[in-house]
């Protein structure tokens, strides 16, 4: 039986590598930026 | 939550999500450029505004 194509194309098990990779890359994003944040508070705090 | 890349195309999603934060990033570092306050580059020309200052003691006469 041919496997059920989504929208995308992306199968269950591509879809679950993607949104791996993403998160993980969304995490390390976030991180450099609340570095970032947190060192230009230290420098000028803005409230 | 993953099912999400089953509806929204990986590429386009990426592509615009860049798009999207390399514009707001520009935005926002321009506007900062432009403010007195929080220009990085003329940060050594800043000067303490008035209120922060302190008034000079008065002075000593010495006879």
């Amino acid at each position: 039986m041919a496997e059920v194509k989504s929208m995308t194309g992306l199968s269950e098990e591509e879809a679950q590598e993607f949104h791996g990779i993403f998160v993980q890359s969304m995490t390390g994003f976030l991180g450099v930026a609340a570095f970032a944040h947190l060192l230009a508070w230290l420098w000028r705090p803005w409230l | 939550m993953y099912k999400l890349w089953q509806l929204f195309d990986p590429r386009r999603s990426l592509m615009t999500l860049f798009s999207f934060l390399m514009a707001l990033a520009l935005f926002i570092h321009l506007v900062l450029l432009m403010s007195a306050d929080f220009n990085w580059l003329t940060t050594s020309k800043a000067v303490a505004p008035v209120s922060q200052m302190s008034a000079m003691p008065p002075a000593r006469n010495i006879n």
